[in-house]
């Protein structure tokens, strides 16, 4: 299994080059530039900026230095935020993410998984009901309604918890953000769990072992919740990168500084490195959790080996 | 009242070029108002800036903090008037030559004195092709060798800007710049601490680094959290500064924005999201805060495209656009009609108007008409717009193309695009019609007429009008400023009926300021609020 895991982490590197490489390609391509602004500046002045971050060189040249910079670890300087470099810039918004998006997740794992066995267990009844209602509910409803909605009654309404912003790690400024977060993972993970268990208490293992006369607990954690949890796996995947990179609508709910804010700033400035260097952060990511779920793949199931 | 003598004073004596008295400026607080014991304030400033370095600021959020921290030559109060800042007096000794001579007690927050030295380098870093500053060029205009020294053609030791002594400092300019005290209120020709930028090097900004000037100094900043000021106990003026703490936040959702607000963690709202100002005003009464600022909504007329380049089509499309519908019923925001790149409050040129614009409706479009038909542009025909995405625009443009479908038949394609795309094409002259807008650097005409000259950068309409620029060279080249103001305002009337834009709204900024911060007086142009001038009501 660990030579497994050693060539899943190299394959990863011609496939960041290849994203780097697309993506550099990509941003250079899209029209306006970094400098572009309403106040457009002087044939002169544009040149003393071009210099400043290297954008006179031909494009090969900035990509190879681009690249000897990441070989050392260095994301670059960010064209927009000319105090700060793309290392500063990532390193302070990590952290937040981390903290809303791997916080709601672990919260939303318990939850929803909880939600599905009792949901399943008790097919067609009014607790099933209750959990489909919440799941269906958590999909359709974008998080621009909720997020509003929730800052209008706990903020507005009962002040009892802060509108937005960000202070140091303070849970009251994080409930809000995570519990909208969990919401909505929840009804992803509660739905999946409540369809695979179903099935898997459909099987005929599970028949067999309630002829024996096992006990529903033992069946349910025993038996049946392992080769159930393969599907809430798979989706936890994509779902935690979501939950990190994607949370953009969330963050500006909520006037987090957090890597979505980055991403879609960064976009929208052309700010070239800032964009690369969460580019190459998110393909680690998604390279590293999906090995993280190949594994355990081989934990829940003994017939896959590797 | 008081106050308004000393400002009057002080007009009338830089207009005569006469020294002016060191007396402090900060807006006082009105006798009898009762101050809270807290004096703190949050204050969103609607975008994270992107430097606090003064040399490099370009956003308004950036130099909101710049003019917070570091504090120039002169300063601006909070009704838009030019008051001593670290210069106490100063006088223009002949048409290009002004002297300002420093206070003595202005020290930097590490207890050092601000001298004549750190304005020369603070000046000549700005200027520096290696700072590349986007302002470079915009204010490097105003100083003798400034744009040459930008643009690398001469050292920087040669811009017109000397220390005569410790506390004496001399401006050269290129030609008479009458307003010049107010230019060398911006940051960018303010002092930098070399000792902290040498030590430092960018980080030289940070928390913990930052040598400041102003009245307040960098406690924290956390990138697109907040930036929090501290009151600086080192400042000159610091017995007139009230606020003890100032948050900067950099809220971009408008809606997010206002939440804060009614929750009570915020107190200064940047901007109300489009079309949320009626209804504030009948909910927040006391809250609301409504000023016109110097900007203009316009859209540009690139004259490279067939159709645009008759001066007829131009006028025709300009002349049908009902302004005061569009003020009123479409944007609902309390902006004002604007029909000159000129806008009211503007110094320096007189706000120009159209005949048309007092006719009738029916006689406007009729006129409109007659001058299509003559430039062979028949109804059915088809014409684009182009604009980048955003509600507010989109709004806008819906209603410009339906008064010109309904008015004179045309057909108008609307294009949106993303922001930077747009400043491409229209920079680039790929375009028919294209939104626009500017908000003023300074408040002289000079500015906007930027936007309508000869060659110049911020021109994307790409007219020319040699006349009315000969005007200009010699309005600028008048040592009297009523002659100036006269040649300035009849060059952009001449300018302004060519028809190269199509001016509609002059900007206002409608945001909800809490009823118990003092100072905020609606009489700003520029909107730019000191937190010196600030203070808390006891509420």
């Amino acid at each position: 299994m660990w030579s497994y895991a050693l060539r899943r982490v190299l394959m990863t590197i011609p496939t960041l080059l290849l994203v780097i490489t697309v993506c550099y390609l990509m941003l250079h391509a899209t029209p306006g530039g970094p400098f572009d602004t309403e106040r457009k500046v002087s044939a002169a002045v544009m040149a003393n900026l071009q210099a400043k971050y290297h954008l006179d060189l031909p494009l090969w040249q900035q990509y190879l230095l681009y690249l000897k910079s990441l070989l050392q670890g260095d994301l670059g300087a960010s064209f927009r935020y000319a105090d700060w470099s793309v290392n500063e810039l990532v390193g302070n918004a990590l952290p937040v993410s981390l903290a809303i998006g791997g916080g709601s997740l672990l919260i939303s794992v318990f939850i929803g998984v909880a939600l599905g066995i009792v949901a399943a267990l008790r097919q067609n009844s009014l607790i099933d009901y209750f959990v489909m209602l919440v799941g269906n509910l958590g999909s359709a409803f974008p998080s621009f309604v909720i997020g509003p909605v929730l800052i209008l009654l706990f903020a507005i309404w009962l002040s009892v918890l802060p509108a937005g912003g960000w202070n140091d790690f303070d849970p009251r400024y994080m409930v809000l953000p995570i519990a909208l977060l969990t919401f909505i993972n929840v009804s992803t993970i509660g739905r999946v769990m409540r369809g695979s268990l179903i099935e898997v208490l459909n099987s005929n293992f599970i028949r067999t072992a309630r002829a024996k006369g096992l006990p529903l607990r033992t069946i349910v954690f025993r038996h049946a919740l392992k080769p159930a949890l393969m599907p809430v796996v798979s989706v936890l995947g994509p779902l935690a990168i979501s939950s990190i990179t994607s949370a953009v609508v969330t963050e500006s709910v909520f006037s987090l500084p957090g890597l979505g804010k980055l991403i879609i700033n960064g976009a929208s400035n052309r700010d070239y490195t800032l964009v690369l260097g969460l580019v190459v952060l998110v393909t680690v990511f998604a390279v590293i959790l999906n090995l993280l779920v190949d594994l355990a793949y081989a934990y829940l199931d003994p017939k896959i080996r590797y | 009242m008081k106050k308004t003598m000393t400002i009057s004073v002080l007009a009338a004596s830089v207009a005569l070029g006469l020294g002016v008295s060191g007396a402090a400026f900060a807006a006082k607080v009105p006798a009898g108002t009762p101050l809270a014991a807290k004096q703190e304030i949050v204050r969103n400033n609607g975008s994270e800036a992107e430097s606090l370095d003064p040399a490099i600021a370009e956003s308004v959020g950036a130099n909101n903090l710049v003019r917070d921290l570091f504090e120039g030559l002169t300063a601006t109060d909070n009704e838009g008037k030019v008051v001593p800042g670290v210069a106490e007096s100063w006088k223009q000794k002949d048409p290009t030559t002004w002297v300002f001579t420093l206070r003595k007690n202005a020290k930097w927050s590490d207890g050092s004195t601000v001298t004549a030295d750190d304005f020369v380098y603070g000046i000549r870093r700005f200027l520096d092709p290696k700072t590349a500053s986007t302002y470079a060029t915009t204010y490097g205009a105003f100083l003798l060798n400034g744009v040459e020294a930008a643009e690398g053609k001469k050292p920087v030791a040669d811009v017109g800007v000397k220390a005569l002594d410790k506390f004496t400092l001399e401006i050269k300019t290129p030609y008479p710049v009458a307003f010049l005290p107010e230019v060398v209120s911006n940051g960018q020709l303010g002092p930098v601490p070399k000792a902290a930028v040498d030590k430092f090097g960018k980080d030289w900004v940070k928390p913990g680094n930052m040598v400041s000037n102003g009245a307040f100094v960098l406690k924290e900043w956390q990138v697109n959290s907040k930036v929090v000021l501290a009151k600086n106990p080192q400042y000159w003026d610091n017995k007139n500064v009230q606020l003890t703490r100032v948050t900067y936040l950099p809220i971009e959702d408008g809606f997010a924005d206002v939440k804060m607000f009614l929750s009570g963690e915020n107190d200064w709202v940047y901007q109300l999201p489009p079309g949320t100002y009626e209804k504030y005003k009948a909910e927040l009464p006391k809250d609301i805060r409504n000023a016109p600022m110097l900007g203009l909504r316009y859209y540009g007329l690139n004259h490279k495209d067939p159709v645009m380049k008759d001066v007829r089509v131009r006028k025709a499309l300009s002349m049908v656009i009902d302004r005061d519908i569009l003020a009123t019923k479409i944007t609902a925001d309390g902006q004002v009609p604007a029909y000159s790149a000129i806008v009211r409050g503007t110094s320096g040129a007189d706000v120009t108007s159209y005949d048309w614009a007092k006719w009738p409706m029916a006689q406007r479009v009729a006129e409109a008409k007659k001058l299509l038909a003559a430039a062979g542009v028949k109804p059915g025909s088809k014409i684009k717009f182009s604009y980048n995405t955003s509600e507010y625009h989109k709004k806008m443009a819906i209603f410009a193309a339906s008064e010109w479908k309904s008015k004179l038949g045309l057909n108008t394609e609307l294009e949106n695009m993303e922001f930077k795309v747009l400043l491409k094409k229209r920079h680039d002259g790929d375009y028919q019609i294209g939104r626009n807008g500017w908000v003023a650097d300074y408040n002289d005409a000079s500015t906007f007429l930027t936007l309508v000259q000869c060659g110049s950068e911020q021109n994307d309409n790409f007219n020319c009008n040699p006349k009315a620029e000969a005007l200009i060279k010699q309005g600028n080249l008048a040592q009297n400023p009523a002659q100036r103001k006269q040649l300035l305002t009849q060059a952009t009337k001449m300018i302004m009926d060519d028809y190269p834009m199509i001016p509609l709204l002059q900007y206002t900024v409608p945001r909800l300021v809490k009823s118990y911060v003092g100072g905020y007086t609606t009489r700003n142009p520029m909107d730019r609020y000191r937190s010196k001038d600030l203070y808390i009501i006891k509420h």
